[in-house]
């Protein structure tokens, strides 16, 4: 076959080849669905912007805590609350002396904000609940793991650790904190205390004092406040034996705090009462104590905490030895 | 029955979305787009996706066809641009060799009835069209059947116009081989 003949039998071929079969279903179907993509897809922009605007009020909604007037009409900002309302990142809510007002705290507990208080919403988050106590008391119930609820005062900040607290300050930060349930730490700088149940600590701007059971006798909290907050009035060694002489061995939690806070000469002689009174647990060493190492530490804040708060569980049920936690062998009175 | 509407009414009614004229733009052109889309895919299965693909994107691209030119021309180069483009996204197409148990596969046979006289050949002609390599293919077919010019081939298969010479001389050469055998 030569060229022309090659040209002359294209030429011949047909222009038109009719499909085997009718391929018109197939582009009809095809073109509904990309209508019905586009119409989808036409939604998409709004779709996605209505998503976006529940988003962003479901997070303003999150990030906003209920509110309930207990008594007369607490103010959040400058507006008086009548009954109930939301509390805001940022806002305030402050009560005047007649006034109390009950704050849901996210979903997991609340706070009861007594009169004279001025409290602020500062996070409002899942994992970070967070309030501002510029002055007055509150009193905190919540249920929800350690460290996620956070209250800060002006000498520092509590920290829940899964528990119920009343907590007070003044605007200077000078207040206590009172522990009902669990334990809460509270923080200011290097320093904490540890506060469980049924137990007390002191605060001034300086920070959280040692704490003590709920119990103690006067003149041990006055030696305690004196060693935390007036050594320069002699509050030193002197309040140092004056604790080590009147502690009873429900007073471990005190002592465990004070061989972090005496001068490190004072250590060996704290370490010892405490030991005499609560007998550290096996692993833990006096000399590893007394260098402050955290596992000799919380060795011992593990056993003292434990016996704690069986004392403290079991009050007015059954006597517990508070040396060692265990119940005391009950007496049974022979007529 | 009712005479067929003129073709400029159709694409009017089509572009506003009418479906039963784009239906009748359908049977009006498949058959020129199915044959171009056959020739140059070389293969009947390929032919007929690639015109369902030529009427779709027809339907999204009708709107834009401002009648500058015969629509007929419009659709065509339509056509082409779709076939070469699928064959750029998938970057390659496999040598199909065209089954021949399976009759309707085979290019040619598909319009052996129109065929007159010279139907032989022409089936020859088709089938060898349909083994030829793929640029070649798609040269020879644009060129000598479709009458484009080297230089719109160039810019639509996107290779150099001596290139598309070569690949038209090529083609050429091919065919009359195999068409001698």
């Amino acid at each position: 076959m030569n060229e022309r003949e090659l040209e002359d039998a294209v030429s011949r071929l047909p222009k038109r080849i009719e499909p085997p079969r009718d391929l018109w279903p197939g582009i009809e179907a095809r073109i509904a669905a990309s209508r019905s993509w586009r119409r989808r897809w036409y939604w998409v922009p709004l779709a996605a912007a209505a998503a976006l605007v529940f988003l962003l009020l479901a997070r303003a909604e999150r990030s906003a805590w209920d509110v309930t007037a207990l008594a007369g009409r607490p103010l959040i900002g400058t507006t008086r609350l009548a009954a109930s309302g939301r509390l805001r990142v940022g806002d305030w809510l402050q009560t005047d002396d007649s006034s109390r007002a009950l704050i849901a705290v996210g979903r997991i507990g609340q706070v009861e904000v007594r009169p004279d208080t001025r409290v602020q919403l500062v996070v409002a988050r899942a994992n970070e609940h967070r309030l501002a106590l510029a002055r007055g008391t509150i009193d905190a119930k919540v249920d929800a793991v350690p460290r996620l609820f956070f209250v800060e005062t002006p000498a520092g900040t509590a920290i829940d650790l899964g528990c119920a607290y009343t907590l007070e300050t003044d605007s200077l930060g000078k207040g206590l904190l009172h522990v009902t349930a669990g334990e809460v730490e509270f923080q200011s700088g290097p320093r904490s205390s540890r506060v469980p149940l049924g137990a007390v600590a002191q605060i001034r701007p300086t920070g959280p004092g040692t704490p003590y059971v709920d119990d103690a006798p006067a003149a041990l909290v006055r030696a305690l406040v004196a060693f935390d907050f007036e050594r320069g009035r002699g509050g030193g060694a002197r309040a140092t034996r004056t604790i080590l002489a009147l502690a009873r061995p429900q007073d471990a939690l005190s002592l465990w705090h004070l061989l972090q806070r005496v001068d490190p000469s004072l250590r060996g002689v704290v370490y010892d009462r405490l030991a005499a009174l609560v007998p550290p647990p096996p692993g833990v060493t006096r000399r590893g104590a007394i260098a402050l190492e955290s596992r000799a530490l919380e060795g011992y804040w593990t056993r003292i905490q434990r016996i704690h708060f069986r004392i403290m569980v079991l009050r007015g049920v059954r006597e517990i030895d508070p040396r060692t936690g265990l119940a005391k062998p009950r007496v049974l009175s022979v007529p | 029955m009712p005479p067929p509407a003129p073709a400029a009414d159709l694409v009017a009614r089509a572009q506003a979305g009418d479906q039963t004229a784009f239906r009748e733009l359908y049977r009006e052109h498949a058959g020129r787009v199915y044959a171009l889309c056959l020739r140059l895919t070389g293969d009947g299965r390929d032919a007929e996706e690639r015109t369902q693909d030529v009427f779709v994107r027809l339907w999204d691209k009708l709107r834009t066809f401002r009648g500058d030119s015969a629509f007929s021309s419009w659709l065509h180069r339509l056509a082409v641009n779709v076939v070469l483009n699928e064959r750029r996204t998938t970057g390659r197409r496999e040598r199909r060799v065209m089954p021949t148990e399976d009759p309707d596969n085979v290019v040619g046979a598909q319009h052996a009835a129109p065929l007159h006289g010279s139907a032989g050949l022409s089936i020859d002609l088709e089938r060898a069209i349909a083994e030829l390599p793929d640029g070649a293919r798609e040269v020879f077919v644009l060129y000598d059947i479709e009458g484009y010019a080297h230089g719109e081939i160039a810019q639509l298969v996107g290779i150099a116009e001596g290139t598309s010479k070569a690949q038209l001389f090529r083609a050429r050469r091919l065919l009359r081989e195999k068409l001698e055998r």
